[in-house]
């Protein structure tokens, strides 16, 4: 740990991030990657020499958590691991001064000449897709989109054609393999965010909302169904901070855990946020949809009910 | 049993690493075969093994860390306490004979007891020399202790005590029972009430065993009519000892046999191999269904990894942990009930044919999950969890 990080706490990071994230919200994808830039959240984890913080993913963890908590409709967790990957290029300067947007397919190849289940392809410049040997980093120019708006009309996942792919860097699949794990990193904040705000929202209405000459939040079953919400939330931080810490022999610990748990808890969550606002929950004035779509979304492209099984394999295989 | 039992422990101040090794090394080396839950030499170990071999644990550094040197502790701190209950889950060893008088008794001693008190009992507790039962539970005031009826009537320097308890585990071996009395009526509430360590020697004092729902007599009913107590039995003055209860199971709940989460993975180990050495259930293990059911509960077991480790952390840099033991209550808890079904599930289709070590594996995991459904219940139940939860972590209104 460098003297930067000792004297930085990650926590102190949040505030400011959500400021910026607040600011970003409502603008369209250029815009709010100039915002988001010019208050430096795509560098956090990235290298200092090209304009980035140099910092641990522990403290890319608040901004996404911010994100999450806010609702932000941009691809901040994939500029931030683009970022941090393209170390070693300009292209990372270009994504912290948010000069280009970097999204990721996190499903398909470039040999099979298709990839999907990319998040705002259609407004990015470049597009990492999985290949033979690790990944390489599209123009965007050179394939074209499809919106797959199945579960999210207004921010929909895209499948992408590659026919004459330009490629404009390459990961080899080591750096390939730690992106990912970052992304368990980075997306189990966003989660966490996106779920800990349905949580706050849940609570705060059932506390308000008067049936009956009580508030809801007074009947037993509803304070029962919002406690475990609070004990799913509290699971998914603490495995969280656990698999940024390292083990006791100090190696870095796997976050595939500590995301596929922020997946299945915040599916839970944000479900049962949803009911407890009854109707109005069912309607899409109440964002809380917004959050449920970004899980399943999330959760999708990476396969969890595979991701799941996965682990259940590997620990088989090891026992 | 013939346990190296004085070893040189290092300091773990100035090299924590040689002190997780030691503590390692020494449990792999010294834990008998007998006393593995994963062998086929397993047998339910007597008393006298159980404690001779906690005794053991306690010399070589791995039991009373955190408890004061003064008192017989190591004056350890709570990330060492960590550090060896992790090595304690990895293996699968009996739960302690002793965990009333360890987890309990003892914390509640150091905070209320007299010096004379902490002499006495403390050193004891550490080195398996007496053993404790928890006198709390009634059959009218199970979750609820306002509800609490035995009585404690002061007479001159002694006290009369006339009341029943019931779920009192381990009664039938205690040398003491941690009695939680009122002096005044069930109308003053959390008002009067008075802890005693009484002698379970005591005239009196009658045990009548109740079978529980995995086969064992492991806790019991106790009754005290006209039981005399001396005044240096009493733990406190009249509320000070409850009080002093309740900010200890708050901090217990959260830290006590905090080598759960560990022991569940060496759990799911051990059910894991049993599967492998027997064909039918090792095809089993091929099916995406387990597989993911599996997956779900690593994925737990990590977080309830990190709850435990969290907490160590607020405590450790002087936060008080309150209500949020709940939380990590309520969560292995339910972890390991669903486990133990998951487990109970598998073990059910070992037969007669099926591999020594599944036969084994059938045998504990049934068990296993038969007491599992203790676990939701004592301790505070779920609901009584959820309540403190939604009560004093969330604050949630109960009116406006």
């Amino acid at each position: 740990m460098s003297h930067q990080q000792e004297s930085l706490h990650p926590e102190e990071f949040a505030e400011a991030a959500a400021a910026a994230v607040a600011d970003a919200l409502g603008r369209e994808p250029r815009q709010a990657a100039a915002v988001l830039a010019a208050s430096g959240l795509f560098g956090v984890c990235a290298q200092q020499e090209r304009g980035g913080l140099g910092l641990g993913l522990e403290f890319g963890v608040p901004v996404c958590e911010a994100a999450g908590k806010l609702q932000l409709h941009f691809p901040l967790v994939e500029q931030m691991l683009l970022a941090r990957a393209f170390g070693d290029s300009d292209i990372a300067d270009a994504l912290v001064a948010g000069e280009k947007i970097g999204v990721i397919a996190w499903q398909g190849s470039v040999q099979q000449k298709s990839a999907t289940h990319a998040a705002f392809a259609d407004a990015c410049d470049w597009i990492l897709v999985a290949d033979e040997d690790g990944a390489s980093l599209l123009q965007a120019q050179s394939v074209s989109v499809q919106a797959n708006d199945a579960i999210d009309p207004e921010y929909p996942l895209y499948d992408i054609a590659i026919e004459a792919p330009a490629v404009q860097a390459r990961l080899s699949a080591k750096a390939w393999a730690a992106l990912k794990n970052d992304a368990h990193v980075l997306y189990a904040g966003f989660i966490n965010g996106l779920s800990g705000k349905a949580l706050e929202q849940a609570a705060e209405y059932t506390a308000t909302r008067v049936q009956f000459g009580r508030p809801l939040s007074a009947k037993q079953v509803v304070r029962h169904t919002l406690a475990r919400m609070r004990l799913l939330h509290e699971a998914s931080t603490a495995a969280l901070q656990r698999a940024l810490r390292e083990n006791e022999y100090g190696s870095a610990r796997p976050a595939d855990t500590a995301f596929a748990g922020a997946v299945s808890n915040a599916v839970f969550i944000i479900e049962k946020a949803i009911h407890l606002h009854g109707g109005m929950g069912f309607t899409w004035e109440l964002p809380l949809h917004y959050s449920l779509r970004d899980v399943r979304k999330i959760e999708a492209a990476f396969n969890n009910g595979q991701q799941l099984e996965n682990l259940g394999a590997q620990f088989i295989a090891a026992a | 049993m013939d346990f190296h039992s004085n070893p040189i422990i290092p300091d773990p101040a100035s090299a924590p690493d040689a002190y997780r090794s030691h503590a390692r090394a020494w449990l792999r080396e010294n834990l008998p075969s007998y006393m593995r839950a994963d062998s086929l030499d397993y047998r339910t170990p007597t008393l006298a093994e159980s404690s001779d071999w906690e005794a053991a644990m306690y010399r070589a550094g791995l039991a009373g860390m955190t408890w004061p040197e003064a008192y017989g502790g190591h004056g350890l701190t709570l990330r060492e306490h960590l550090a060896v209950n992790k090595e304690i889950g990895a293996l699968p060893m009996p739960e302690s004979v002793s965990s009333i008088g360890k987890e309990l008794a003892g914390p509640i001693i150091m905070t209320v007891g007299t010096e004379a008190q902490k002499q006495s009992f403390l050193p004891a507790i550490l080195q398996m020399r007496e053993y404790w039962c928890q006198g709390f539970s009634e059959p009218d005031a199970g979750s609820d202790l306002v509800r609490l009826r035995t009585r404690a009537v002061q007479e001159g320097e002694r006290w009369r005590i006339n009341g029943q308890k019931i779920w009192t585990s381990g009664a039938a071996k205690a040398h003491y029972c941690l009695l939680l009395t009122r002096t005044g009526t069930v109308a003053d509430k959390h008002r009067g009430l008075l802890m005693f360590a009484v002698p379970m020697n005591t005239p009196g004092i009658r045990v009548a065993p109740i079978r529980s729902i995995d086969n064992k007599e492991s806790f019991a009913e106790v009754f005290f009519d006209d039981v005399v107590v001396p005044d240096s039995a009493r733990l406190g003055a009249p509320d000070e000892g409850w009080s002093a209860a309740i900010r200890v199971l708050s901090i217990e709940r959260a830290t006590n046999r905090m080598y759960r989460a560990w022991r569940f993975e060496c759990e799911l180990r051990q059910l894991i191999q049993a599967c492998k050495s027997d064909t039918q259930l090792s095809r089993r293990l091929q099916e995406t269904y387990y597989q993911r059911r599996i997956g779900r509960l690593v994925c737990e077991i990590d977080a309830l990894k990190g709850l435990v480790e969290r907490s160590v952390e607020q405590l450790m840099s002087g936060e008080a942990i309150g209500a949020r033991g709940s939380l990590t209550k309520l969560f292995w808890s339910e972890c390991h009930q669903a486990f133990m079904a998951l487990a109970q599930e598998i073990v059910s289709q070992v037969g007669p044919a099926s591999s020594p070590l599944a036969q084994r594996a059938r045998k504990h995991f049934t068990t296993a999950y038969l007491f599992s459904h203790a676990e939701t219940i004592y301790a505070g139940t779920t609901e009584v969890q959820l309540d403190i939860i939604a009560q004093r972590i969330m604050q949630l209104p109960k009116d406006i």
